[in-house]
């Protein structure tokens, strides 16, 4: 979902922070926690898509990492794996503490 | 000067010469005019709710405009993709409402609310509702500024949706089951619901309530009203 609103937000947050250097960037890595509900595919269409018509833009690289969910337990006081979005441990302890799977950011960019 | 080696894989390009670990957030402007809400509206509760199309939020919130009129002054902000027939319905009964047409959009952001309060009397205002566009997907990733969000399921919807849909109830704090004059002639377990939702969110609230019948409607109202108490107290704490 809001395909272009992300890609619009990466060349924005690119030209922000790199203002200087957009154009040596050879890749971006994007880390995309699974509650965001990102589609590295539909990412990756509107990002060629929409960069095709930016000079700054169109040779940098996209790749997306999807991040899957992670809990605390604070009865085994642990991280625990969040399968099939069931926050509740190996213990029968439901927990709502997210330790990892809401963010969504940019992780690493090459040059 | 990088490499001028292109991949499309997901390989690292040859030649690469370094990288910058970043941890640059994307989609934080809707965040900071949450806040900026949030900042605006000290002692004035907001309630963000979501749902799918057609799961009776509109009439549920003329039901609740008639039993707290008395009570509370209340106003809402309704979003729909077209059309204001939603604010019509809810003037019709006598409830400050006011339309966002999102032009399509699927969801609120933000914004669109902020730039709304410069249209309603917030003067004496002691509840702000918005009622989002019907969408399960979407609206879970925009925070409007809320203080609660709540979100209703139809029984004729199916008992399965939490799971299927589980930012939404993930990040609700009230699931309201609605359309309950119809449990008797639907395959929907309120039961059934109630675990899927606390599969996803331990802490979620539950109340059934029937628009038609009138069923729920007063606990609902009821859990309203503590809501706006314990707001304006922590306001009078804080003060």
């Amino acid at each position: 979902m809001h395909e272009v609103a992300i890609i619009e937000d990466i060349v924005r947050t690119l030209e922000e922070q790199y203002a200087d250097r957009v154009m040596n960037i050879s890749k971006v890595e994007i880390e995309a926690g699974l509650l965001c509900n990102v589609q590295p595919i539909l990412i990756q269409n509107a990002y060629e898509a929409l960069v095709a018509s930016m000079p700054s833009m169109v040779n940098i690289e996209l790749s997306i990492k999807i991040l899957p969910i992670i809990a605390y337990c604070k009865e085994c006081k642990a991280n625990f794996d969040v399968i099939k979005y069931t926050f509740v441990c190996s213990c029968g302890t439901p927990s709502k503490q997210i330790i990892q799977g809401e963010e969504l950011r940019i992780s690493k960019v090459f040059f | 000067m990088g490499t001028v080696v292109k991949s499309k894989s997901n390989e690292m390009p040859v030649g690469s010469i370094k990288s910058d670990d970043t941890k640059l957030n994307l989609l934080k402007a809707n965040d900071f005019v949450a806040k900026a809400i949030k900042e605006k509206l000290p002692n004035i509760l907001v309630i963000n709710i979501c749902s799918s199309p057609g799961s009776g939020k509109t009439t549920l919130l003329q039901e609740t405009g008639k039993l707290l009129r008395d009570k509370i002054k209340m106003a809402v902000l309704v979003g729909d993709p077209e059309t204001d027939r939603d604010a019509e319905r809810l003037k019709s009964v006598g409830i400050e409402a006011l339309q966002i047409v999102t032009g399509g959009m699927c969801h609120i952001e933000a914004q669109m609310i902020y730039q709304a309060l410069d249209h309603i009397n917030l003067e004496g205002l002691d509840l702000l509702i918005i009622e989002n566009v019907g969408n399960l997907v979407c609206p879970a990733a925009f925070n409007l500024g809320e203080d609660y969000r709540v979100t209703i399921l139809a029984s004729t919807e199916g008992d399965d949706k939490p799971k299927k849909y589980p930012r939404m109830f993930l990040t609700s704090e009230l699931m309201i089951v609605s359309k309950a004059d119809l449990l008797p002639y639907v395959p929907f377990s309120v039961d059934a619901a109630t675990k899927d939702a606390r599969e996803v969110n331990p802490d979620l609230e539950v109340i059934t309530v029937s628009s038609l019948n009138g069923e729920g409607t007063s606990a609902w109202c009821e859990w309203l009203l503590s809501k706006v108490k314990e707001k304006k107290a922590k306001l009078a704490v804080n003060a």
